[in-house]
């Protein structure tokens, strides 16, 4: 109810800046409207609080822009210690991975025995007890009971009706 | 560069050394300014130590953001945007008063208020006198409101700031203060409103 009277016209701007006949308005309404008048006298207050409020001035202290100065120093040494830190937490996991990546490796070069000779499956078959090469190179150190370096040159030389 | 130098220095060419670490350019730009901040900040905050800290807090955000001014506006302009949203973000983050009561009211204050409440009543505006108790109860009032409330009447009401001019420190449409503050007035008219009422109680 109280919306349709003068509280639009009221609050549509600062009241010093409402027109004459706003204001010719607002003061025929509140002379017969005690709840608009209220209102009204409480609009002017505030408006006159915020003129005061407006008015108020603060000076800087002496020692502002010292202080301003400080602050400003150590927010920049703040930043570089976050800066270091922000960018460890970025790559912090990849720098530890690779460090113990390279640990492991340096452990291992230095107690790992190193690689042994082998001898692989087809040269224990080439040496098989008797083969060819044996008797040839080995002839020396052959068991009695194999067949010795002329025995086998005569099997091999030996003509194929003779056997 | 020697002290005088820097005063001779235009606004621009001391954002400039600025914005490269000069600090001495930068104290000039302190020099300069420090008054229009401090003044512009004592409208959101009573105690003088929360102006100290928003003013304080202007100039650190405008040093690391001297290599935006191009030297088209004005560094008072400029400062000014700077110091609104500080303001702004400082009123959001404190806390609001739940409401103004009677209790909270000082004598001084209830003195004031009755004899303002005459004068109202006998239209005698233009004899207010200002003073230190209507402006702590000012305060105290938007104490209870929104920071955009408070920001928006300070600067359109309190100031007599345009609204275009306000929509270009607040980076808001003029449509958007014009809303704002229409809402913001009811708001205030009516916690002054309820104050009066229970006083009158």
């Amino acid at each position: 109810m109280r919306d349709e009277h003068i509280m639009s016209i009221i609050e549509s701007a600062p009241l010093n800046a409402l027109s004459e006949s706003d204001v010719a308005k607002i003061r025929a309404h509140t002379q017969s409207c005690p709840e608009c008048l209220r209102a009204f006298e409480a609009a002017q207050l505030s408006a006159l609080l915020l003129r005061e409020r407006a008015a108020v001035e603060a000076e800087p202290s002496p020692f502002f822009q010292t202080r301003v100065l400080a602050a400003l120093r150590e927010r920049q040494a703040q930043g570089a210690g976050l800066s270091f830190k922000r960018l460890w937490k970025a790559t912090g996991a990849l720098v530890s991975t690779m460090a113990a990546g390279v640990a492991a490796l340096a452990l291992l070069t230095i107690f790992a025995p190193g690689p042994q000779p082998t001898v692989g499956p087809q040269s224990q078959q080439a040496y098989s007890a008797y083969s060819a090469e044996r008797v040839i190179f080995e002839r020396e150190a052959l068991p009695e009971d194999q067949m010795s370096y002329g025995q086998v040159l005569a099997t091999l030389y030996e003509p194929e009706e003779d056997r | 560069m020697r002290a005088n130098d820097y005063e001779q220095a235009t606004d621009f060419e001391l954002a400039r050394m600025g914005s490269e670490g000069d600090e001495a350019a930068f104290a000039e730009i302190m020099r300069r300014y420090s008054p229009r901040v401090f003044r512009f900040a004592s409208r959101y905050f009573r105690q003088r130590e929360l102006v100290e800290e928003a003013a304080q807090e202007v100039f650190l955000k405008a040093f690391t953001q001297l290599d935006s001014f191009e030297g088209r506006g004005s560094m008072e302009g400029w400062l000014t945007r700077i110091t609104t949203n500080t303001c702004l973000n400082l009123l959001r983050s404190a806390r609001r008063r739940p409401e103004l009561t009677v209790s909270d009211l000082t004598e001084e204050e209830n003195t004031w208020l009755d004899e303002k409440l005459a004068d109202v009543a006998a239209e005698r505006h233009e004899s207010s006198e200002r003073s230190i108790v209507a402006a702590d109860l000012a305060g105290r009032v938007l104490e209870t409101l929104s920071a955009e409330d408070r920001l928006v009447l300070t600067l359109v009401d309190g100031e007599e700031t345009p609204v275009k001019e306000v929509a270009e420190i607040t980076g808001w449409s003029e449509s958007k203060v014009k809303v704002q503050a229409f809402r913001a007035r009811r708001r205030m008219r009516e916690a002054v409103e309820k104050l009066l009422a229970r006083r009158r109680a």
